[in-house]
C-alpha cells in the first residue's frame, strides 16, 4: 500500500461526521442522477415500445403519379428476401363512410392479410374484443376502434353498412375491437384484402406494404434498398420525425439537468477538501518537515477526493438502482397516462458511465485543494494553531 | 569519509528579510555560524531575536534572502523544493515544543511517517520504530496509543523517537523541554545528551538559560545577529 493512500485512508476514517456528509452529498447528486437516467431509459424504451415497435419500419408505396402496386405478389417476395427485413404486409386502404342505426362516420378503411398484418404491426396485441381471425374467416367482416364503436354505438357482432362514391356498399360484421390508445382507435377499420378491393371495386392490387425490420434504426438504409429497386419507400423516421424529436429533447434537457447536478456535487467535494486543508495546517506542516515532499502532499489529497467521491458515486449508483426499480415497481392507479408502471431501465452501461464520470469529476474538484494543502509554507504550517 | 572536525552546519553572512507592507524586517541580519560535527550547541535568544529564524534555516524549512546556509557540505541555495525535502529528510530530526505528534496516529504510526516517506518497507518500519521508541525511553505499552492518551513527557519522548526514525546526522529542537514540568524536562535533556554522545549533533533552540549547561557551545543572538 503506497503511504499517500494510508494517511489519506487515515484522514478519511479520523474524521467520520464528515466524510459521511461528503459521501452523501455526492452520493444523493449521483443517487439523483442514476434515477433519472434510468426514468429516462425507461422513457424511451417506453416511447419505442408504445410507438416505434407498433409502426411499420419502413412503408413501401406505389410509384410517383401511380394510385396502386401492380403485381405486389412479387415485390413482396422481393422485399422478404432483404436482409434484415423480419416481416411484410401488403394493404389497401381508402376512405370510407360507415352507418349504423342514424349514426354516420367517415374512416379509413384498411384491407389486410391479417396474419401479415399482425407480424408487422402486432395488430393482434390491440384486440380487447372478439376474435382477430374473424377477418381471416369470413369475407364480410370489420375490426374497429373502441373509440369508434363507442361514437357509432357498435357492438361485437353488429353490421355496419359501408359506402363510398363509386365503391360497392357493403354490410360488414364487426368481429372485433381494438384498443391502442391512439386517436387511431377513432379512425381506423381492418377488413380484408379481399374484402377491400372487392368494395373499392379494383383487381388484386394494393397501394402500400409496410416491413418490419430486426432492427428499427436500420429503417433508412433498408427503404434506400428498395428504392433501388425502383419503388417508393420511406423508413419510420421519415414518416414520424416527432418521435425522434421528442426522444432528442427529452434527452437533451435531462442531460443539462444532469449537468447541473454534477456540479454542484462536485462543488460540495472542493468545499469539504477545502475545509479538510484548513483543519490540517499544522498536519500539513509537520509532514513536510518529516520530508513529505509536495507531491506527496499534492497526492494525498487528491486521493482523498478520488476516494470520497468513488464511494459517493458508488453508494448513490446503488442506492439510485434500488430506488428506481422499487419506484419501477409501483403499480400505477388505474388509467393513468395508460401505464400500469412508470417504466424505468437500468443499464449497466449507464452505471459504468455514471460512476467513472463523478470520479473524475471529483479527481479534477479535488485539485485546488490539493494544491492548496501543497503550497503551504511549512514554518507558517507548522507555527499555526 | 567526512572527518570529525568538519562543520555539518555552516551559515555564510546569512540574511532573512520579511517585507510587512513597506517595512522591511531583518530577522537575520548578517549571521555567521559554524557547528561541528558530534557538537551539542545551544542557541540561546529571547522571543523575537531570530533564533527561530535561524533554526528554520539550519533545518532547511527556509531559504535565506542573501548570504549561504550549507548542510552536511550541501549549498541549499542550489536546490530545488523536492531537493530540499531531501536534505531534510536525511539530515534533520526535528523536536518541537508543542511535540506535533499527527493526533489521529498511534505513537509508533508518528515515528513511522519519516521511514514512510523514505520508501522504508512496512516490516522495517515496524521494527525500526519500536527500536527507536525503546532509545527514546517510551514504555512500549503506549506504541498502539493516541498522542492525546499519554502525558507531555511521553509525547515528547515519542516526537524523539520519530526525529530519531532516519537516524539523521542532526537533531534540531525547538524548546524541546518549554511544554513540560521540570523534573520530566531534565529527563528529555539527558536523553538527549545520550543520543549526542552516541554521535548526533544535537541543536537546541531555547530562550531558558539552564538549558545551556548540557551543551559544550552556546551561541547567543540578540536582534538578528550573533552576539557571542
Amino acid at each position: 500500500m503506497r503511504y499517500e493512500l494510508f494517511i489519506a485512508l487515515r484522514h478519511i476514517i479520523a474524521r467520520k461526521r464528515q466524510t459521511i456528509l461528503s459521501v452523501a452529498a455526492i452520493g444523493i447528486a449521483v443517487m439523483i442522477l442514476m434515477v433519472s437516467q434510468a426514468f429516462m431509459a425507461g422513457f424511451t424504451q417506453e416511447l419505442y415500445s408504445k410507438t416505434v415497435d407498433n409502426l411499420p419500419h419502413v412503408v413501401v408505396s406505389p410509384e410517383d403519379g401511380e394510385d396502386h402496386i401492380y403485381l405486389y405478389k412479387n415485390i413482396v417476395d422481393k422485399i422478404n428476401n432483404i436482409d434484415g427485413v423480419v416481416a411484410s404486409s401488403p394493404y389497401l386502404t381508402g376512405e370510407a363512410s360507415f352507418k349504423y342505426k342514424d349514426n354516420t362516420k367517415n374512416a379509413v378503411l384498411k384491407g389486410i392479410l391479417p396474419a401479415e398484418e399482425d407480424a408487422v404491426a402486432h395488430t393482434r396485441d390491440d384486440i380487447i374484443l372478439g376474435d382477430y381471425d374473424g377477418l381471416t374467416y369470413s369475407d364480410k367482416s370489420i375490426i374497429i376502434g373502441d373509440t369508434f364503436a363507442e361514437d357509432m354505438e357498435l357492438e361485437l357482432g353488429d353490421n355496419v353498412e359501408v359506402s363510398f362514391p363509386n365503391a360497392n356498399p357493403v354490410s360488414l360484421k364487426v368481429v372485433a375491437i381494438y384498443d391502442t390508445g391512439t386517436a387511431l382507435d377513432e379512425s381506423l377499420t381492418y377488413t380484408s384484402l379481399k374484402t377491400a378491393q372487392d368494395f373499392y371495386d379494383i383487381e388484386d392490387v394494393i397501394n402500400g406494404i409496410s416491413l418490419r425490420l430486426n432492427d428499427f434504426n436500420r429503417d433508412r438504409e433498408i427503404a434506400e434498398i428498395i428504392e433501388n429497386n425502383g419503388y417508393n419507400a420511406d423508413g419510420w423516421t421519415v414518416n414520424n420525425p416527432e418521435i425522434l424529436r421528442t426522444i432528442a429533447i427529452e434527452t437533451v434537457s435531462n442531460n443539462i439537468t444532469l449537468g447541473f447536478i454534477l456540479l454542484i456535487a462536485s462543488f460540495g467535494v472542493v468545499s469539504t477538501l477545502n475545509m479538510v486543508v484548513m483543519g490540517k495546517v499544522k498536519e500539513i506542516g509537520i509532514l513536510l518537515a518529516m520530508g513529505a515532499t509536495k507531491s506527496n502532499i499534492r497526492f494525498i489529497f487528491l486521493i482523498e477526493s478520488g476516494i470520497l467521491g468513488l464511494s459517493g458515486a458508488v453508494l448513490g449508483t446503488a442506492a439510485g438502482i434500488a430506488l428506481a426499480l422499487s419506484i419501477g415497481s409501483y403499480p400505477l392507479p388505474e388509467g393513468a397516462y395508460g401505464l400500469e408502471v412508470i417504466p424505468v431501465v437500468v443499464r449497466i452501461g449507464d452505471v459504468l458511465r455514471i460512476i467513472t464520470i463523478v470520479f473524475l469529476l471529483n479527481l479534477i474538484a479535488g485539485i485546488y485543494p490539493a494544491q492548496r494543502a501543497a503550497s503551504l509554507d511549512p514554518v507558517e504550517a507548522i507555527s499555526s494553531r | 569519509m567526512q572527518d570529525l572536525h568538519h562543520p555539518i552546519v555552516e551559515l555564510q553572512d546569512v540574511k532573512r528579510i520579511y517585507t510587512l507592507g513597506t517595512n522591511r524586517i531583518y530577522a537575520l541580519n548578517g549571521v555567521s555560524i559554524s557547528i561541528e560535527k558530534g557538537d551539542f550547541v545551544t542557541i540561546m535568544g529571547s522571543s523575537g531575536s531570530g533564533k527561530s529564524t535561524l533554526l528554520n534555516m539550519i533545518g532547511c524549512l527556509d531559504l535565506p534572502t542573501s548570504g549561504k546556509v550549507k548542510v552536511n557540505n550541501v549549498d541549499l541555495s542550489r536546490l530545488d523544493d523536492d531537493g530540499l525535502t531531501a536534505i531534510r529528510r536525511n539530515n534533520i530530526g526535528f523536536i518541537f515544543q508543542q511535540f506535533n505528534l499527527i493526533p489521529t496516529l498511534t505513537a509508533i504510526e508518528n515515528v513511522e511517517i519519516p521511514m514512510i516517506f523514505n520508501g522504508a518497507s512496512p516490516a522495517k518500519r515496524r521494527k525500526k520504530a519500536i527500536e527507536m521508541l525503546k532509545k527514546a525511553d517510551l514504555p512500549l505499552e503506549f506504541a498502539e496509543h493516541k498522542p492525546n492518551e499519554m502525558s507531555g513527557g511521553q509525547q515528547q519522548r515519542v516526537a524523539i523517537a520519530r526525529a530519531l526514525a532516519n537516524e539523521p546526522p542532526i537533531l534540531l529542537a525547538d524548546e524541546p523541554t518549554g511544554n513540560l514540568d521540570t523534573r520530566t524536562g531534565q529527563n528529555i535533556m539527558k536523553l538527549l545528551k545520550e543520543l549526542n554522545s552516541s554521535g548526533t549533533t544535537v541543536i537546541v533552540v531555547t530562550h531558558d538559560p539552564k538549558l545551556e549547561e548540557y551543551s559544550h557551545t552556546t551561541i547567543r543572538i540578540q536582534d538578528g545577529e550573533v552576539v557571542e
